[in-house]
């Protein structure tokens, strides 16, 4: 509390203040020159969407090509298909996906048994740190002419189905294998907002004779909104970014019409055809959508909770 | 105080490091690429870096076996990094990468039209006087028409050479029958759609391998309906490996996948498909699962390299103990059409080489590729190093099966399948006649001779992937393969054939065709 009362003295003073704490802005310094180094610099790289970029005549000697690239991107006859495609899957990825790991937290905390409790937690968490690829491979095998489910259909007596080259069924694969892979690590941050909820709350909730689903209902989960605010709004800048290599490894030629988003597109014809001026476009495009939805939903967000938004 | 000041001075020393490693960092990486030599330490800079195609051997170091053999061969030192392949996918991606960073390797096989660019942005060292100079064994041992046909492909009009073709002057790709199972029903070779229908579903249901289950899988493919000849050669249409060729159709050039034959042939495959005379997973299949089931033996006609059917003979045997005999299906014609199997003879680029103008690596690239193309050191190519990929039977040397894991890719200079004609081809197999292996390199030796009498080349051989330049998902053939797999899935009705046909044109088909049809006038003219 002493030292308190001296910070109070010196805030006046910018100089003294900076004096003062010289050592924690140094130590923000490598965090800072990150963030400008390889966020911001290559932000400068994106010039290239507006031009006809040749690796061999470097950034600044491409032509310039005003709109071009953008106007390949909207002229493109599937454009509507990747925008569909890509507009569904970021639904199902931020809004069927994102409670999932919240009530997998509140189930969890409600366990008693501190061993099973950290048992479940790892089991849970384990999927994450497998890459992509090897989970494309798994569901490929899982829905195989010798895989799982195929026998279990064929114990039941009905007919092999090849799932993933069915068109009706790639959404639900796609659901399904990001619920597996991704909600088991989405638990952790909001367990860290549990374990910091202050106990006092739920010993006078006792006293005053709550139930267990009663304290969950009205003290776990309204201090729980904030945190999923702000983890909802942060996955929501990412709404048409889907990422690649997800998509990529589960989907096959059967259902592109049903797959095939802006990321895979932009692979396709970007990034192996060398385009890198189209990719860029494309990946501008998606980042101004990201950031416009960012900032409805954090008004959105200041309205629903008093300190919901991301600012 | 004193040891605050330290701390403090501390903490600035290391975060000022820290950006100034950022800030030169990047300055390299901003950089015209000048810095180049000093990254890989013990590449020397006398070496060539080659990149082709690697099916998962190991990397070609400085002062390794191969590297030494290469050197001995040309002259020259030659590395080779791994780079994955993956269809060329992933070969493509690095490369580009590298060509981005303004680093390109020495010499490197171009994939799926990127030369073109190359060329155009004058990144890529002209060959057309070089050639006959420096390289006169590799000039005498292409044809001069193939050379006129490269001139002919400069992108920039002026008819010059930046390109190594690769060109198999017979034909390569054909389809294998399990002779044995045949016998073993006590079948005849089909020679009629109608019988061969037959053929497949008495291999369905007949036990033809006679283990007492009904595993077999009567015929198949690869995803995107790759490797699967053996049906579309049927209705006489024009495929590469699944890749849809530029045929004489109506009498015009035409791109195959978007005419009558394509949509007879796969409203036939869909029923094929739906009676399970085709494997269900067909479309689903990558190399590695469709290899797998032919090796296991369960597979009865196949599309491949009938030249190499001694390498699925013999995995059939360590599989099965059975010895199988493998024969060529001979080419079927269904109803109204004339079957063949598609011989395409100009495949592409083996090499490019990278614009320099150091007269001494020059003279190095020349003196590779001079002993590339010297029919001479052919076998010496062919057996590689002796105890890795090859041993010495009765004083002679032969080839040992491939094995990715233990062997450096010998595949980087490997002329005698670059610029293969049949003679040779079948010299290099006999070659290989070891009392262990005669049983099965004999069968390649007679499939790939036997496979001359069904194949036929097709009018838009050696044209230039760059007509496809403006068109990316046409070059990648991404309408055609949808409509393709879910029509033989019977996921849509044949008539919706004609929706594609439309859409192909809409999408740039209509311009392709046209640059198509211009180039054939001009090789024609």
């Amino acid at each position: 509390m002493k030292t308190a009362g001296k910070r109070k003295r010196q805030e006046g003073s910018l100089t003294l203040h900076f004096r003062k704490y010289f050592p924690y802005y140094a130590m923000m310094l490598p965090g800072i020159i990150y963030l400008i180094m390889f966020k911001y610099v290559p932000m400068m790289g994106s010039v290239i969407a507006f031009k006809d970029y040749s690796v061999f005549q470097g950034i600044w000697g491409s032509a310039w090509s005003g709109l071009e690239n953008f106007k390949k991107l909207f002229e493109y006859p599937d454009f509507y298909r990747i925008l569909r495609n890509t507009i569904v899957l970021g639904f199902i990825k931020t809004f069927l996906v994102f409670p999932i790991p919240l009530i997998l937290a509140l189930m969890l905390n409600e366990l008693r048994n501190a061993k099973m409790k950290k048992a479940i937690q790892t089991i849970i968490c384990i999927p994450y740190f497998i890459s992509w690829v090897v989970v494309g491979g798994l569901v490929f095998d899982f829905f195989g002419v010798g895989g799982i489910f195929n026998n279990v259909r064929e114990a039941l007596g009905m007919d092999t189905l090849l799932v993933m080259q069915k068109e009706s069924w790639f959404r639900p694969v796609y659901l399904i294998s990001t619920i597996w892979k991704e909600s088991g690590w989405g638990t952790v941050v909001y367990l860290a907002a549990i374990s910091s909820i202050d106990p006092s709350l739920y010993e006078s909730a006792s006293i005053d004779g709550a139930s267990r689903f009663q304290k969950m209902r009205y003290i776990t989960f309204p201090l729980l909104v904030p945190t999923a605010l702000i983890l909802l709004l942060l996955n929501i800048g990412n709404f048409l970014t889907l990422g690649f290599d997800q998509v990529y490894n589960l989907y096959t030629p059967m259902t592109y019409s049903v797959a095939d988003i802006f990321d895979t597109y932009v692979f396709r014809v970007g990034i192996q055809e060398a385009q890198y001026s189209f990719a860029t476009a494309v990946g501008l495009f998606q980042s101004v959508v990201g950031l416009i939805m960012v900032v409805v939903f954090n008004k959105i967000a200041n309205k629903v909770s008093e300190d919901g938004g991301l600012w | 105080m004193k040891r605050k000041s330290v701390k403090a001075l501390i903490c600035a020393v290391m975060a000022a490091t820290l950006a100034l490693g950022a800030l030169s960092g990047c300055g390299t990486g901003s950089g015209t690429g000048e810095k180049k030599a000093s990254e890989n330490g013990d590449a020397s800079d006398e070496d060539l870096e080659v990149w082709t195609t690697n099916n998962g051997f190991l990397a070609i170091e400085h002062g390794s076996e191969t590297y030494n053999l290469f050197k001995e061969l040309t002259g020259v030192g030659i590395v080779q990094p791994y780079v994955e392949w993956n269809g060329g996918e992933t070969y493509k991606e690095q490369l580009n990468y590298r060509i981005a960073a303004n680093d390109m390797p020495d010499m490197f096989t171009p994939v799926d039209g990127m030369e073109t660019d190359l060329i155009e942005s004058g990144a890529l060292l002209d060959l057309t006087d070089l050639l006959p100079e420096k390289a006169p064994h590799l000039w005498e041992s292409i044809p001069q028409e193939v050379w006129d046909a490269v001139k002919a492909n400069d992108p920039t009009g002026n008819n010059r050479i930046y390109t190594i073709p690769t060109v198999i002057s017979y034909g390569r790709n054909g389809a294998m029958i399990r002779k044995d199972w045949l016998d073993n029903l006590g079948l005849d070779m089909p020679t009629t759609q109608e019988e061969f229908v037959e053929v497949l579903r008495a291999f369905k249901n007949n036990d033809p391998n006679g283990n007492g289950v009904a595993d077999e899988i009567p015929t198949g493919g690869r995803e995107e309906a790759k490797w699967m000849g053996q049906l579309f050669g049927q209705y006489g249409i024009a495929m590469w490996e699944g890749a849809p060729q530029w045929d004489i159709y109506d009498g015009e050039l035409t791109y195959s996948a978007v005419t009558q034959n394509m949509k007879d042939c796969l409203e036939w495959m869909s029923e094929l498909y739906k009676e399970g005379l085709m494997d269900p997973e067909t479309l689903l299949n990558d190399k590695a699962a469709w290899d797998g089931k032919i090796n296991s033996g369960v597979v009865g006609i196949w599309e491949h390299i009938p030249q190499e059917c001694y390498n699925y003979a013999e995995n059939i045997y360590n599989a099965t103990g059975v010895q199988p005999e493998i024969a060529i299906l001979p080419a079927i014609s269904a109803p109204g059409y004339e079957g063949f199997y598609t011989e395409r003879q100009m495949n592409g680029s083996t090499f490019v080489v990278a614009n320099t103008d150091d007269e001494a690596k020059i003279d190095k690239i020349m003196a590779v590729l001079d002993a590339y193309g010297n029919k001479d050191l052919w076998m010496d190519f062919y057996n590689g190093v002796e105890g890795m990929h090859s041993e010495e039977v009765d004083g002679k040397l032969v080839r040992l099966p491939d094995d990715p894991a233990t062997m450096e890719n010998i595949y980087a200079l490997s002329p005698y399948n670059n610029i293969a004609d049949l003679d040779f081809q079948v010299e290099l197999l006999s070659s290989q006649l070891t009392p262990e292996r005669e049983w099965s390199v004999s069968q390649a030796i007679t499939n790939v001779q036997d496979l001359q009498n069904y194949v036929k080349t097709y009018a838009g051989d050696g044209l230039p992937d760059s007509i496809y330049a403006d068109y990316p998902d046409i070059g990648n053939r991404t309408l055609y393969v949808e409509y393709a797999t879910k029509i033989i899935t019977g996921e849509y009705s044949i008539d919706k054939f004609d929706e594609f046909v439309d859409r192909w044109y809409e999408s740039g088909g209509e311009e392709v065709t046209k640059l198509a049809r211009e180039w054939y006038a001009n090789k024609t003219k």
